[in-house]
């Protein structure tokens, strides 16, 4: 009797685990499903879920947006979609696994900053010229041709670019309220700015004079060459390329150019602009002013220099900021190239003209583009006067404006905004007055042959070109020495030879003088 | 009487002390800076910085927390479910794989043990491992990846393995035998019983793995309900020094109301308090498992 039971339980045991290791098993998910006939015509009678994949964190109420797109969808498509999200950690190694993988996906976001161009000359995304026309014709007219141009590699086009003009170009953010109590001159560039600081040092002790963190290459050096040299973009390895002279390539690493630069910055530093401790400083450039912590920002952008302002509002409404946007000084204005918002399809797709058919909603089907955007009217948002209102507070409402991170597919025609947003719109037409083509970002970098210098040339300037930057070193000729030295035994002559070259072949490509 | 203790005795029991308490401070102080932090409210923090004593008291960070609580709760529910079906399959798997290893009798161990040896020397790298998982094995945004990769470490069954063949003698198994056992009830009623003290050390092990598991998340999950708790954790914190960085120069405007510093640290509490609690009362068999092992095997 005995036996038999003890039996039965080591047996059920034995069971439970079999069943618990067989559910486990089970619980994969299928695999890609393709609709491509062998001639390559997608067929619509079969239905597909497409893989759609986005950066950053995914909102809240993301399953009721989809359900809602799904209905639409499957009508118009016989699709449904699954939207992915890869989070803000580990985004950048994500994205590289889930392009060499070869899993199936049917859109990825692109941009420059997620290396776009990098990606599409090594033959991740598919080209869309051919498909284009016989997928998504209304998508094909609704880009302009000049953007579809822009985004080309190699002379093929490999992402739907976004049609959104917007403006990124960095600008000074100042306390107003603190410049008209003390009487301080506004910046507008170098010499008005260090008068505002030196005001603000003098009158506000305890106030950091500009907001800095520890990304001092970001924080200073990009913003200085924007507005004072002039340069066509943030250049890598010490090259130097002036807006007006976009043909000349030169040395900017040991120039007068930069010896003045990083005077500055020891100027900076022995007045006390620049902390001790900056390489430490965690904190956001924008919450220090937020809080009261510093008085001003070296260079920001429109946008994100209004989401401060409709955060003070809230919280100090007597403090006043003010912007003034580099550009004003410089005498030209760049909107963001078509490759820094966009969408392309992975070589790995099974459904590439479905997608493609998909996309072409999203962008230019109102319901699908608002429901994407704003999420779900009367629950999300409300109209009012033509602007646009979220439902509660942010950390109530499930989806605020963009939440998607859907920055690429915005429709001029259907967006929304804000009443704060008027002000950046301000912005952007006295900016749109003195527009220049952005020459930089369709330029593709092919490092492949000079790797190993890079890497190491990396090093070398965190450790010796950075604390020159914060203004950390006495001596700044010597200092420069020591780098440029070290810099060149790391292999700078090789990288910058060959960063010329193919900066060369670049500008013939496209034609730029 | 007691007996008097010597100088040596008690100048070595001064040094350990000090030494101790030193240590403990140096514990404890990090986690009450974020206790102070996470009552703290965000602006006091960015503009004073941190302190033992709030300079500005604020609930605000667990507020935003409990707004909505369910996230974390089910971060948490995912950690303790991959934590306890991982630790208990995980178990059985490599208890009876040490069990196999360990018997003589079986032909090709050497070859097996080696296989499993081997692959501590060689792994095919992070690309292959997540092709594997994702494409072939089909694992994607499934709970299954966040166990099935933990199951049976190389280290573990060797252990597992030792132990076994050191603490049961061949003659055991032999007797057994003759007394009419099969191979399963060995194992069943000999084996598991007598190797407690080795199953303490491999499970507590695999489930402080399982606990701290985060890379997974990472990896293979898109579904944000999916997130383990100590990934969740991370994504939190994380997110506020991306934008740091690219925000400003790539002009994402993210318009979702991000984690301040303070929500950030109620986060942590929130987190990890539960098993700062529950630690004192479970301890004692964490003890008792590693210090029989390490006696006996």
């Amino acid at each position: 009797m005995t036996f038999t039971k003890k039996r039965k339980q080591r047996m059920s045991i034995l069971i439970a685990v079999m069943v618990i290791m067989a559910l486990l098993a089970g619980c994969g998910g299928g695999s890609g499903n393709s609709a491509q006939k062998a001639n390559g015509e997608d067929d619509k009678s079969q239905k597909v879920q497409l893989q759609f994949y986005m950066l950053g964190d995914a909102p809240k109420d993301l399953s009721t947006i989809e359900a809602e797109i799904n209905k639409l969808a499957e009508k118009d498509l016989n699709a449904t979609v699954k939207f992915n999200y890869t989070t803000w950690t580990d985004w950048d190694q994500k994205y590289k696994l889930l392009l060499s993988s070869g899993q199936p996906i049917d859109l990825i976001f692109t941009a420059d900053w997620t290396q776009y161009q990098a990606y599409a000359k090594k033959g991740a995304f598919l080209p869309l010229d051919d498909l284009l026309p016989k997928a998504s014709p209304a998508l094909q007219k609704f880009v302009p041709q000049d953007m579809w141009d822009g985004v080309k590699i190699g002379g093929k086009i490999y992402t739907v670019p976004g049609t959104y003009k917007e403006y990124v170009t960095n600008g000074f953010v100042w306390r107003e309220d603190l410049r008209e109590k003390y009487n301080l001159p506004k910046p507008t560039d170098i010499k008005s700015y260090e008068a505002y600081m030196d005001g603000i040092r003098q009158h506000e002790p305890n106030m950091k004079t500009v907001s800095l963190n520890s990304d001092i290459k970001g924080n200073l050096h990009d913003r200085y060459t924007e507005l004072v040299t002039k340069s066509v973009g943030a250049l890598p390895y010490g090259i130097g390329i002036k807006y007006e002279k976009p043909t000349e390539v030169y040395k900017y690493w040991g120039s007068d150019e930069q010896k003045e630069e990083l005077n500055t910055y020891k100027r900076w530093a022995d007045k006390g602009f620049i902390p001790k401790n900056v390489l430490n400083v965690k904190d956001t450039l924008q919450d220090q002013v937020t809080s009261g912590k510093a008085a001003s920002i070296f260079g920001d952008n429109p946008t994100r220099f209004n989401d401060m302002v409709i955060k003070l509002k809230a919280s100090h409404p007597d403090w006043k900021l003010e912007y003034y946007p580099f550009p004003l000084t410089t005498g030209y204005a760049t909107p963001v190239h078509p490759i820094h918002n966009g969408f392309a399809i992975p070589k790995s797709s099974p459904n590439p003209a479905r997608a493609l058919a998909f996309y072409e909603k999203l962008v230019t089907d109102k319901r699908y583009n608002l429901l994407t955007q704003y999420g779900i009217e009367g629950k999300n948002y409300e109209v009012k006067d033509g602007y646009y209102h979220m439902i509660g507070s942010g950390s109530s409402n499930g989806f605020s404006r963009e939440g998607m991170n859907s920055w690429a597919w915005r429709n001029p025609e259907y967006m929304l905004f804000d009443s704060g947003f008027d002000r950046v719109k301000k912005i952007f037409a006295e900016l749109d007055k003195i527009q220049k083509p952005d020459l930089f970002t369709g330029f593709a970098e092919d490092y492949t042959t000079y790797q190993a210098e890079k890497a190491a040339l990396e090093q070398v300037e965190k450790q010796y070109l950075y604390p020159l930057q914060a203004g950390l070193i006495d001596n700044v000729d010597q200092g420069l020495q020591t780098f440029l030295q070290k810099a060149n035994q790391a292999g700078l002559e090789k990288i910058q030879t060959e960063y010329t070259k193919q900066w060369e072949a670049y500008v013939k490509e496209k034609g730029i003088k | 009487m007691a007996i008097k203790e010597d100088v040596y005795t008690r100048i070595f029991k001064i040094i350990s002390y000090v030494i101790i308490i030193i240590a403990s401070i140096a514990c404890l102080l990090p986690f009450l800076l974020i206790i102070s932090a996470s009552l703290t409210s965000n602006e006091s923090i960015i503009r004073d910085g941190y302190h033992f004593i709030p300079q500005q008291f604020s609930l605000e960070g667990y507020r935003t927390v409990f707004t909505f609580p369910e996230e974390v709760l089910r971060a948490y529910g995912v950690t303790i479910f991959t934590t306890v079906v991982g630790t208990t399959l995980g178990l059985f798997l490599m208890t009876m794989a040490g069990y196999v290893l360990a018997r003589k009798d079986f032909k090709y161990r050497n070859a097996f043990s080696f296989y499993i040896y081997f692959t501590t020397l060689f792994g095919g790298g992070l690309v292959p491992w997540y092709i594997m998982l994702t494409k072939y094995l089909g694992l994607l945004d499934t709970y299954t990846v966040l166990i099935f990769p933990g199951l049976m470490t190389p280290f573990l069954i060797i252990l597992m393995k030792n132990f076994i063949r050191s603490s049961m003698p061949e003659e055991l198994f032999e007797s057994a035998k003759i007394d009419g056992a099969g191979d399963f009830k060995i194992y069943y009623r000999i084996v598991l019983p007598l190797s407690t003290p080795g199953i303490a050390t491999v499970g507590l092990f695999l489930a402080l793995a399982y606990w701290n598991d985060w890379f997974s998340s990472s990896l293979f999950i898109n579904d944000p309900h999916k997130y383990q708790l100590q990934y969740y954790l991370y994504n939190v914190i994380n997110s506020m020094q991306f934008i740091a960085q690219m925000g400003a120069g790539t002009g994402v405007s993210l318009s979702n109301d991000m984690p301040t510093e303070s929500t950030k640290m109620a986060m942590a509490i929130v987190v990890t308090g539960p098993i700062l609690l529950l630690y004192p009362f479970i301890q004692r068999y964490f003890v008792k498992g590693l210090t029989i092992g390490a006696v006996k095997g």
